[in-house]
């Protein structure tokens, strides 16, 4: 019996695509962190984790797996996911990169799919044109919280799958030039967002379950392109209306022309092997013995 | 060097179909598929765009091969390559369910025209997929003189996703 037992509803194979998959995951912060987490319990094998931040005080209302502790000593996000990861899957495939994802574009191209768990609208478009470019279906989760006045705050969401062919991001008009134009006259002046564990649970939860769809689905025919909302007051998470209206959609904004890089030529590309990724392992006795000193984790 | 081919469901189902279409003489169908480029690290990623199948008029009677291209046909492709700076890759199928291989004709027919593609698009590379209702197999010339390397790895991207080596 392995530990993956009670999910071999999946299929008989289940356990070796998951294994075998490799994801990329985009924010490794309220959102990201509960995404890391819970392919680790699923039994995905591969992980690309691009976070530039380290764990802040305020960020330990919703981060999971970070603690105090990672606060005193202002540990990378990248590196709480990838502790959290190996404490599950100890021989997993991690490339912990302490960058803008920007930064990881070449390890982000060998991932089966990605998951966005950033903020920001123009954040969503790069990544999403990113994926698409390189036929990789993009799940999208995001959260906010909006002031009601007197009636208080609606905790909203979304969970987006932009899959290579089918509706993107722009036709189900979550991105629009307005937005991206009012994210624009906002930037520097934004102040830190609302965010809370729960709700970034549930869009989590969800990409997760969408994920999963796509690795291993458990019902035939599961819809390419998924628009949910999520309604954190109501406590519901429903499909919107476009989902259905955007069935049959061909996506106008990503044509199929744009798929590759425009000015690639074989004559000028080089090739190189790309680092081993090998499990981090035990600090050797002195880092431990200085982490201890230093009441640093080890 | 590892290859890859990334191709949507949606575009395959749509070349398996038409592939299965009856020729008036010919016994199968072919056509040509241009793709994108990509690189990271040390492998290649062929991510296929489009589909355009050989037209009606353009197969040659030829009852030694199952399907015969004539040169306008090929002409056409090598414009679409040049054009859209685009990689070409030469398909057809075997029908089946397992990973199909290439045919001795297939073998020898690519080895032909393939190489031509490299003359007008040299920036790309080029090459021939041969399918069976599952799966896929290809062959890549990445110049005139270089061997031509298989595709070490197929990913069907849709709903679910389906990846399989074939090296």
């Amino acid at each position: 019996m392995s530990r993956l037992d009670r999910q071999s509803f999946l299929g008989p194979q289940s356990d070796a695509v998951l294994d075998a998959a490799t994801i990329g995951i985009v924010g490794l912060g309220g959102g990201g962190s509960h995404i890391a987490q819970q392919t680790a319990h699923m039994g995905v094998g591969g992980y690309v984790n691009a976070d530039p931040d380290v764990i802040e005080d305020t960020n330990t209302n919703r981060l999971i797996g970070g603690t105090l502790a990672d606060v005193a000593v202002s540990l990378p996000k990248v590196t709480i996911a990838e502790r959290l990861i190996r404490g599950l899957q100890p021989n997993a495939r991690i490339l912990s990169i302490q960058k803008d994802w920007h930064a990881a574009v070449d390890d982000l191209k060998l991932c089966d799919v990605i998951l966005g768990a950033v903020d920001g609208f123009k954040e969503r478009e790069q990544l999403e044109r990113f994926a698409r470019k390189h036929l990789i279906p993009y799940i999208d989760i995001g959260m906010d919280v909006h002031d009601l006045g007197t009636k208080g705050f609606l905790v909203s969401g979304q969970v987006i799958l932009s899959m290579p062919g089918a509706p993107c991001m722009r036709c189900c008009g979550f991105i629009t030039d307005e937005r991206l134009e009012q994210e624009a006259k906002r930037y520097g002046a934004a102040g830190s967002r609302p965010q809370v564990v729960w709700s970034n649970g549930v869009l989590a939860s969800t990409a997760v379950g969408l994920l999963t769809q796509i690795l291993t689905p458990w019902y035939p025919n599961p819809p390419t392109f998924v628009f949910l909302d999520y309604d954190g007051n109501k406590g519901t998470i429903i499909r919107n209306q476009r989902m259905e209206l955007l069935k049959n959609h061909v996506c106008p904004h990503h044509p199929p022309d744009e798929t590759g890089d425009p000015l690639f030529d074989i004559r000028q590309q080089s090739f190189a092997s790309r680092p081993t990724i090998l499990p981090s392992g035990i600090a050797p006795w002195y880092r431990r013995m200085w982490n201890r000193l230093r009441k640093r984790p080890d | 060097m590892k290859i890859r081919f990334k191709v949507t469901s949606a575009l395959l189902t749509t070349i398996r179909i038409d592939l299965r279409r009856p020729h008036p003489f010919a016994h199968e169908r072919v056509g040509f598929i241009a793709a994108g480029l990509a690189a990271a690290h040390d492998e290649l990623f062929i991510l296929a765009r489009e589909y355009r199948p050989v037209r009606d008029d353009e197969y040659l009677p030829d009852p030694r091969v199952g399907a015969m291209m004539s040169a306008e046909a090929i002409r056409r492709a090598r414009q679409w390559a040049m054009d859209d700076r685009v990689a070409i890759f030469h398909v057809h199928t075997h029908g089946g369910q397992g990973i199909p291989g290439f045919s001795g004709i297939d073998i020898r027919e690519n080895g032909k025209f393939v190489p031509n593609f490299i003359s007008v698009a040299p920036h790309s590379v080029h090459g021939a997929i041969v399918l069976s209702d599952k799966s896929a197999f290809g062959q890549v010339w990445i110049d005139r003189t270089s061997p031509q390397p298989f595709i070490a790895k197929f990913s069907e991207v849709g709903m679910p996703l389906r990846s399989w080596s074939t090296i």
